[in-house]
Formats: C-alpha cells, sequence, structure tokens
C-alpha cells in the first residue's frame, strides 16, 4: 500500500442537514476514522454554532435544501463571517443553476447524494489543506 | 514545448540566492499553488469520468434516467468550474474569459434540461362529455380517445369526469412532491432491483400521504354531485389512470399504472391518490427507465368514470397483433370485469372474426374458465370461483362477437390505425367501451411454421400447446417466478416461468431471455410489453411450471410455440436481435442534445494561435485548455520568481537525450542541490514505474527502413518543419517531467513524435489514473496514423480507454490499483521509446506482424512479469 500522498492533520467537520439520521450516520463514520465530527440540522443553528466559537470547525458540509435559511443563503453569511472555514455542498437535489450560484460565493465543493464516504473524505481533506494553506498565507503574507 | 524549454533554459541561468524570509514566503506559495494544480487535476480527472460515463450511455445499450442526466451534467458543470477556479488562481486572472465561456455554455445545457411542459389549462376536472382527441395535453392520452369515442363516434362508453392535468399539477405544487421526489430518485441506489423496491415504495408513501388541495376535493366532489347513483342509492366509480405520454408511438405504458374499480363516493380522493402513485409503481419506474422517458414529462390524469358491472368483458385487437398481414379481428373474452384479460390471470376465450366478405366468426377457441371477477355490492372486486357449465360455456355469443368487431373495425377506421380496446357487457346486455389506443403490430415471424432439425439430446419438452404472446426465440435457465419477491432474485438472462401473465411481471423483461405462463392471452397487459421489448413469449402453456424445472437450460420457440431441453442454436440463429429501446426517446435525446455542450473536443493542437479561451466551444474544450495552461502555470513559477528550489533538474544519465525534473512536493527523497538529480533521489512512484518500463528492455534501434518509408520520412520532415528539429537532433531533445511522490507528467519528444503522459498513484485507488496523449510522425498520413492504430490496439488489450482523432491517441485507464496502475506506466514507458520510428515500417505487413508479436511478447514476459 502506498502511502497517503499528504499526511493530513485530522481536522474538525461540521455537518448541516435536516435529516437528522443522515448527520448521524455520517458522525459515527467520520469518527470511525478520527476525524471530529458534529452536526446540526439548520443553517441557523450552524451560524450560532460558530459565532459562539467553542468548537474549532475547519470544514462545513452544508445540505442545500433545508427548512429556514437554505444552503446557499447560510453559505452567503457564513462565508461572509469566516471566509477561512471551507464549505463542501452537499446536495441531495441535483440542479446546475444552484451548484454554480453555491461554487461562485465560494464554496470548496458541490457534491451530490448519495455521496461514496471515501470520495466525501478526500474532499475534506483536500479542503482541508487548502484551508491550512490559506491560513499560513494570511500569517505569513 | 518552446516556452517551456526557455523557461528551463532561464532557470539554469539566472540563479541568485535568496533571502530566507524569501525563500519561506515562495515554498508557502509554491505549495498553495500545487495544492491549486493537484485540485485542478482532481477536477480535470472527474470530468473525464463523467463525460466517458456519458459517452458510453449514449451508445444506447445502458437504460438511464433523467436523475443520471441531471447529476452527470450538474457534476460536470461543477468540475469544470472549479478548473477554471484554480486555473485563475495560478495564471493571476490570466484566463477570465474563460468564466464567459463556461457561462455560455452552461447556459445552453440548462436550456436543454428545461422541462418543457406548460399547463395552459386551469380547468381541475371535466366532465366527459366535453372532452375529444384534441384535449390531450388536458386528459392524458387514454381518456382523450375513450372521450373521441364517445363524443364523435357515438360509441357507448359509461359516464364520468377527468381529473386533469392541471390538477395534477395543483396536487404537486400543493405537496412540493415533485422536487421531494426527484430528491429521493437522486439519493436512491438504482443498482438493484431490491433499491428500486424501497425507492418505488417510499416515492409512493410520499404521495399516499400528501394532501390533496382543497380546490381540487370540491371540483371532484362537485363532478361526482353530477352523476346518477346506482340503484342501490350508492356511487360506484372505476378510477382509470390516463398519463400525459403514454401511448406514444411504439410504446404501450401498457398495464404499468393502477385502475381501481367499484370506488364508492367517500373513497374516491384516497383512490386518485392510488392512481397518481402508480407512477412510482416498480413496473412503471423501471419501464419508463428502459424506454427512456422523463419522470417530468409523465403527468398522470385521472379518468373517474361509472362502474360497469360486467356480465362478461375483455379486449379486442382490430388487427392480429403479431402478423401484419392478418386483418381479422382478435376478441379475448372472459365473465365478469374484464380484468381476468387485462391481468392475464386466467385463460379466456378466443374469437377471431374476419372483416371480408363478410364479417364472421373465423375460429374460436373456448377455454375452461376457473374464475371471474365481480363488483362487491358496496366497494372493490372480488375474484369468484367458476363452477359447473359457465366455466365451458362461451362468454360471448356469436353476435355479441360481431358486435364488438363492427365496434373495432369503426374505431380504427376513425383513428386510421389498429386499435386494442378494452370492452365490457352489463348484466342488461349493453356494450361499453373502457379505453382504446393504438396496437403495436409485429411483423409475422418469417420462420413460422418451420421448426429447424432438433438434435436428439435436446428433447420436445413442450410443442403446439399454449399460443404465441410474443414471437422470436431465447434460451436461459428456467427460474420460476411466484410471489412479488421473486423478482429480487431473478437472474439476468434466465426464462420466466409463472402460473399467471401478471403485469407485475413486466418489471423483469429486461432482464427476462423469454416468458412462459400457464394462464393469460396475448391482449394482456404482460403480452404487450413482451412484444415491445422482443421478449419471445408462450402463454397457456397447461402445466408448464410442471414440466419445467428451475435451473434447467432451455431453449424457447415462440414462433412455433415450442420449448426444448438445452440451447439449440439452430433455433437461436434466426432469433432477431433486441433493438435499442432508449435511442430516440425522450431522455437519450435530451442527453445527446446537451452532450453538444459537453463532449466534443475542438481544441487539439495547444500550439495552434486558435488554442484560446474564445474558441472553447464545450464543456471538454475548457478542461483541455485549463489543464495544458496549469502544467505552464507551474512551470512558469520558476521563471516569475527565479527559485532554485523548485526549479527544474537535470537527470544524471549518460545518455544523448536530455531528461528534465521539477520537484512539485515530495518527488525527491531528499533536498537536491545543484542542477542534477539521480534516479536514486527520485521519489516519485508513477515516474520510477515509467522509468522502468523505458528501461527494461534495450532498444534495438531504428527498424529496418525500405527506399519508400525513407523517402516518406524525407519528405515528411521537408513539409513539416515542426519536425525539422528532430531530423537533426533527434535523441537531443528534452523530455520534461515534474514529479511529486504520487504524481507525474512527462512532455517529450521521443523521436519524432510528441506525447503527453500523466499520472497519479496514490492509496486514494478511485482517483488514480494514467493518461497518455500522443500526435503525429514523420511518415505521410496513411502510416502516421497507422502507428496511431498499431498503438491504439496495444493499449487496448491492456485495459486502457483510447480514443483516436485524426491523428491524435488519447488513451486513460483509471481507478486501479497501484500495482495496475504502476503496470501501465511501465508499458507506456516501454512503448514511448519501442515504437519510435515504427511508422516507417507501417506499409510493410510482415514487419508489422513481427513488431506486434515482439512488443507483445516483452510486455507480457518481461514489463508484466518482473511483480
Amino acid at each position: 500500500m502506498l502511502a497517503r500522498e499528504v499526511t493530513v492533520d485530522r481536522f474538525t467537520v461540521l455537518f448541516v442537514d435536516d435529516e437528522t439520521d443522515f448527520v448521524e450516520s455520517l458522525i459515527k463514520r467520520m469518527e470511525r476514522r478520527n476525524i471530529k465530527a458534529y452536526g446540526v440540522h439548520s443553517g441557523e443553528e450552524a451560524l450560532d454554532l460558530l459565532a459562539a466559537a467553542e468548537i474549532p470547525v475547519d470544514v462545513v458540509v452544508l445540505d442545500v435544501r433545508m427548512q429556514g435559511m437554505n444552503g446557499i443563503e447560510t453559505l452567503k453569511t457564513l462565508k461572509k463571517r469566516h471566509p477561512l472555514i471551507e464549505v463542501v455542498m452537499l446536495s441531495g437535489h441535483a440542479n446546475l443553476a444552484v451548484a454554480k450560484e453555491g461554487m461562485e460565493m465560494g464554496a470548496f465543493d458541490y457534491l451530490m447524494k448519495p455521496v461514496d464516504l471515501d470520495e466525501l473524505l478526500y474532499k475534506l481533506e483536500d479542503a482541508f489543506q487548502k484551508k491550512t494553506l490559506n491560513q499560513a498565507r494570511t500569517k505569513n503574507p | 514545448m518552446k516556452r517551456l524549454r526557455q523557461y528551463f533554459d532561464k532557470l539554469v541561468s539566472r540563479r541568485r540566492p535568496l533571502e530566507q524570509v524569501d525563500a519561506e514566503a515562495l515554498r508557502l506559495d509554491f505549495r498553495a499553488r500545487y495544492h491549486a494544480f493537484k485540485l485542478l487535476l482532481a477536477a480535470n480527472n472527474k470530468s473525464l469520468e463523467v463525460m466517458a460515463d456519458i459517452e458510453r450511455v449514449l451508445e444506447g445499450s445502458y437504460p438511464f434516467g433523467m436523475t443520471f442526466v441531471r447529476a452527470c451534467s450538474t457534476a460536470l458543470s461543477v468540475n469544470v468550474f472549479n478548473m477554471i477556479k484554480y486555473l485563475d488562481q495560478l495564471s493571476h486572472g490570466k484566463y477570465k474569459d474563460l468564466y464567459a465561456r463556461f457561462d455560455h455554455i452552461q447556459a445552453r445545457i440548462e436550456t436543454g434540461l428545461a422541462h418543457r411542459r406548460s399547463v395552459s389549462h386551469q380547468d381541475l376536472v371535466v366532465p366527459f362529455e366535453t372532452v375529444n382527441k384534441e384535449m390531450v395535453d388536458l386528459v392524458g392520452n387514454k381518456m382523450a380517445n375513450l372521450g373521441e369515442v364517445k363524443n364523435r363516434l357515438g360509441i357507448q362508453t359509461p359516464e364520468g369526469f377527468i381529473v386533469t392535468v392541471a390538477a395534477y399539477e395543483a396536487f404537486l405544487n400543493a405537496n412540493d412532491l415533485q422536487t421531494e421526489i426527484d430528491t429521493h430518485f437522486q439519493a436512491a441506489d438504482t443498482t438493484g432491483i431490491s433499491n428500486l423496491y424501497a425507492l418505488s415504495s417510499d416515492v409512493q408513501q410520499l404521495i399516499l400521504k400528501a394532501e390533496v388541495p382543497a380546490a381540487l376535493e370540491n371540483a371532484i366532489r362537485r363532478a361526482m354531485a353530477s352523476l346518477k347513483p346506482k340503484k342501490n342509492g350508492r356511487l360506484s366509480l372505476a378510477l382509470r389512470s390516463s398519463a400525459l405520454g403514454e401511448d406514444a408511438p411504439n410504446t404501450s405504458f401498457a398495464g404499468q399504472y393502477r385502475s381501481i374499480l367499484n370506488v364508492g363516493a367517500d373513497s374516491v380522493l384516497e383512490a386518485y391518490k392510488e392512481v397518481v402513485a402508480s407512477k412510482y409503481a416498480i413496473q412503471a419506474i423501471l419501464y419508463r427507465l428502459n424506454r427512456g422517458f422523463r419522470d417530468e414529462d409523465i403527468a398522470m390524469c385521472v379518468g373517474c368514470m361509472e362502474m360497469v358491472d360486467a356480465h362478461a368483458g375483455g379486449v379486442m385487437y382490430s388487427c392480429n397483433p403479431v402478423d401484419q398481414r392478418d386483418d381479422a379481428i382478435f376478441i379475448n373474452a372472459a365473465w365478469g370485469l374484464p380484468k381476468t384479460v387485462v391481468d392475464g390471470s386466467d385463460a379466456c376465450d378466443l374469437f377471431v372474426v374476419s372483416r371480408k366478405p363478410l364479417m364472421q366468426i373465423r375460429h374460436s377457441e373456448i377455454s375452461v374458465k376457473r374464475r371471474k371477477f365481480d363488483c362487491f355490492p358496496e366497494e372493490g372486486v372480488c375474484r369468484m370461483e367458476l363452477t359447473g357449465d359457465l366455466r365451458k360455456k362461451p362468454a360471448l355469443t356469436e353476435a355479441q362477437a360481431i358486435e364488438l368487431a363492427t365496434i373495432a373495425v369503426r374505431i380504427e377506421a376513425h383513428y386510421t390505425v389498429p386499435q386494442d380496446i378494452e370492452w365490457a357487457i352489463s348484466h342488461d346486455g349493453a356494450l361499453y367501451i373502457l379505453q382504446c389506443r393504438p396496437l403495436q403490430q409485429l411483423k409475422a415471424a418469417a420462420s413460422s411454421g418451420s421448426i429447424a432439425t432438433v438434435p436428439e439430446e435436446n428433447p420436445v419438452l413442450i410443442q403446439g400447446q399454449g399460443i404465441t404472446a410474443s414471437p422470436g426465440t431465447a434460451f436461459g435457465k428456467v427460474f420460476p417466478v411466484q410471489k412479488s419477491m421473486d423478482i429480487l432474485s431473478f437472474p439476468e438472462g434466465a426464462v420466466l416461468v409463472a402460473r399467471q401473465a401478471l403485469p407485475v411481471w413486466a418489471s423483469l423483461l429486461s432482464r427476462a431471455a423469454a416468458v412462459v405462463t400457464e394462464a393469460g392471452g396475448f391482449a394482456g397487459h404482460l403480452a404487450n410489453v413482451a412484444r415491445e421489448f422482443g421478449v419471445p413469449a408462450i402463454f397457456s402453456v397447461p402445466r408448464a411450471l410442471d414440466i419445467l424445472k428451475a435451473g434447467d437450460v432451455i431453449t424457447v420457440d415462440a414462433d412455433n410455440v415450442s420449448i426444448f431441453k438445452g440451447k439449440i442454436d439452430a433455433i437461436l440463429g434466426k432469433a432477431p436481435v433486441r433493438g435499442n429501446l432508449m435511442s430516440g426517446s425522450p431522455v437519450f435525446t435530451t442527453l445527446k442534445e446537451i452532450s453538444r455542450w459537453m463532449i466534443p473536443l475542438y481544441l487539439l493542437d495547444p500550439n495552434s494561435a486558435d488554442f484560446q479561451p474564445r474558441n472553447c466551444k464545450t464543456l471538454h474544450d475548457i478542461t483541455r485548455f485549463a489543464h495544458e495552461k496549469s502544467v505552464s502555470e507551474m512551470f512558469n513559477f520558476g521563471k516569475t520568481h527565479d527559485f532554485s528550489e523548485r526549479s527544474g533538474k537535470q537527470l544524471y544519465r549518460h545518455v544523448p537525450m536530455q531528461w528534465w525534473i521539477l520537484n512539485l512536493d515530495d518527488g525527491f527523497k531528499h533536498a537536491v542541490k545543484g542542477k542534477y538529480v539521480k534516479l536514486e533521489d527520485i521519489a516519485s512512484i508513477p515516474m520510477l514505474a515509467f522509468w522502468k518500463g523505458y528501461a527494461a528492455v534495450a532498444w534495438e534501434g531504428p527498424p529496418p527502413i525500405d527506399g519508400k518509408g525513407l523517402l516518406s520520412v524525407m519528405f515528411g520532415s521537408t513539409m513539416n518543419p515542426a519536425l525539422a528539429s528532430g531530423v537533426r537532433s533527434r535523441f537531443a531533445d528534452r523530455n520534461y517531467f515534474m514529479i511529486s511522490k504520487n504524481y507525474c507528467s512527462l512532455n517529450s519528444r521521443l523521436g519524432y513524435h510528441f506525447s503527453t503522459m500523466e499520472a497519479l498513484v496514490s492509496d486514494r485507488v478511485s482517483e488514480n489514473y494514467v493518461s497518455f496523449q500522443f500526435k503525429g510522425g514523420a511518415a505521410d498520413d496513411s502510416r502516421r496514423i497507422q502507428r496511431v492504430y498499431f498503438i491504439r490496439d496495444i493499449l487496448f488489450e491492456y485495459g486502457f480507454r483510447v480514443d483516436v482523432r485524426e491523428d491524435n491517441l488519447m488513451a486513460r485507464v483509471e481507478g486501479g490499483n497501484a500495482a495496475f496502475m504502476t503496470d501501465r506506466l511501465k508499458i507506456l514507458g516501454y512503448l514511448s521509446l519501442h515504437t519510435r520510428q515504427l511508422d516507417m515500417i507501417m506499409a510493410n505487413p510482415a514487419l508489422v506482424r513481427h513488431y506486434r508479436s515482439k512488443i507483445t511478447t516483452d510486455i507480457d514476459q518481461v514489463i508484466m512479469s518482473d511483480a
């Protein structure tokens, strides 16, 4: 077996999805891989949790269709308040226009359900690496 | 290439020491760029995978739905957008025009995907007496046809009303159902039939739990109030599906949706939802998938008609469905409701009525009818066992058969095409038409009546007992199906053997080789779908389940109503190839249309002046452009920043050919100072694999050139200035590697041709790939192209997907584990050395055979065996 190209430090991910079971199952699967994972069920909850700054979140996985604030609205506010946090959109509804809107607002990527766990994990690692590099460059411009 | 070389030259000549702080900032900058480059490569990889998926399904062999089309187009767009974004970052905004090109292309894709149905009518419910065939967009095909029969031909049908397409849209919109349904489809794993079952059940539950909007409920109640109650004072209705998009040319949709019989006034709203939900019955989902219908194009209208409590009923065809030359009217009849005939659940009578010179019964077969369906006094229908003489008595009198045939001919004359008509006769003798639709007629089997010589070891199991429900021949293992759960375990290519020809078995027809049933006529739904799918079927075979043993291989000759043990090639030889059911379908057409903006590659030559963002016509062009420029931008880093750590180093090797290496990240085992790097310092797994293949077998030198070959080379060099340098210094060309531990790209000019190889080999198996592009040669076009095909065939043999356009060869393999991928790289390394100048021998078949054999032997015995 080859070594991973870049060894990624473990990171913290926040899942935002109104499907409670889905979030719980993802958290469990992440924890099995030694990744700290948290879940909330609305955009509002996600923004509150990030504002409280009690958990150092690196990457947010954001559903698109949710009650209350939808994924795009949440993304907009989130990127404004926390530009260094990377956001991976995870949608149950393939929609070209919404995907483009999300990407233009600074989402790291836009994946569709059902997502392969390895694919999601690679994406989260890549997003975390990007965040780490951006952080370093912010400190050392 | 020229620019790359200039860059390397500058790197070598203009080095100066950097301040420590500068160096740290540059290291960080380079890491960020390399990360962006890797993400761009991953997006490129994903884009190419999606494009390959689209091309594969457009070959027409696989069924796919709009969920697939939408998911592919979204994934492709997202990844292409990412490539533009990362190139933007690498190039500091040099190619911003790409965003405009992307928007332009995406707008066209979105137009192609747009759901085109617009509901212009507002009526939620329309009375049946106002309906005709022009109203198909409001009431669906089935009810429009029936309204035409009633109101324009004056033929008796039950009274009633239709819940329209506007009502369907209102029902969906009030509950945001379409989005919910789409979400369920996208999230479902539709690869296995058990997953489809779960999906079907979930979506139907969504619909059944949804509220009927008040306006629609009121409209339905008002319409019911205008109908006559039965003698017992209660209203009794039959609710029949009438989907928009049903009965399109060459499609049957036979029996895919529910009809609910004998429904009381209090249950109408629930029954309405059940009929709407039946759009997502497993057989309906599979039918749409296999025939390429867009889910959103099928709107469910529902006909609510007074229930005919039938004394006898059935289905008639105005012509022979399996022989276009036969214009006799074929009537299937059973006691009670026509459901027995439609469901294929019991044997039924057959009356064949000829039209000329006088309408008369040409032939009749009276079956033993064991059961019938009747209406319960309150609601619903029940199955009754028949006893006594009634079982053997004809369900129609001769006069009734002639009367029915006369009506069939009238309807056919009106529509000008043969018709499939459901009918019922009430207890007081009144004849009603319940539905009609175009009949799909097949040509008679050419071999009908002639049985091939059958070897002795293949005994006849069944002969002459039963009817041809769908013509053709096939073989497979017997798989009896008795309960709906058997659908889950039905194997691909088996022969479906069942007691009854039930519509639910239609969901297996895309997997079944043939169908044999003990009961059912050729007018049932299953027979219709079998004919449509080209699946041979024999129905009404007595004791089929006893005679045909599970797991036995049998040959079914439906043309001659015969079944044999084993596989008989003499019979199967005449089997027609099943047609491509997807081609021309709405889903196929949608994907074909939007793929024009995705798949074709117009930007072939990066050295051309036309290689510009403004000339990107497709998403593929954008990926090609972004990939090419990203490689240049990575090389340009050193040029811009004069940073020796990230400069090219020459591979220390005693050969005239120059190999230059740029370490992107962790491609060296340790820090390497100076201008040179040794092979033992290299840590790049893909580069080392390529090199192993390159160095494995010594090159014998140029092939023996005949006079014609040499002239051709000289002519090519004279006419093509780009090749002139190759002639002068064919071993002094520089080859450029960019490497990290798991990544490697190589731009090279080996011998006369220019090639690009790129590979990622890591433990992210799903992201692994090896790609190889190669162009040109010094021989004339024909030899050059022959060499391209020569290499194509070799690569194909070792698992590459290869595409040849003009003299460009593009090969790719992906998703293999490290051992598999490094073997492919070794093959490419070997071929890069050993196919040089082979274009010169392409006119000599003996030499071509010699080199092909030598290459295969070398690869199998040296390259692949060292693992």
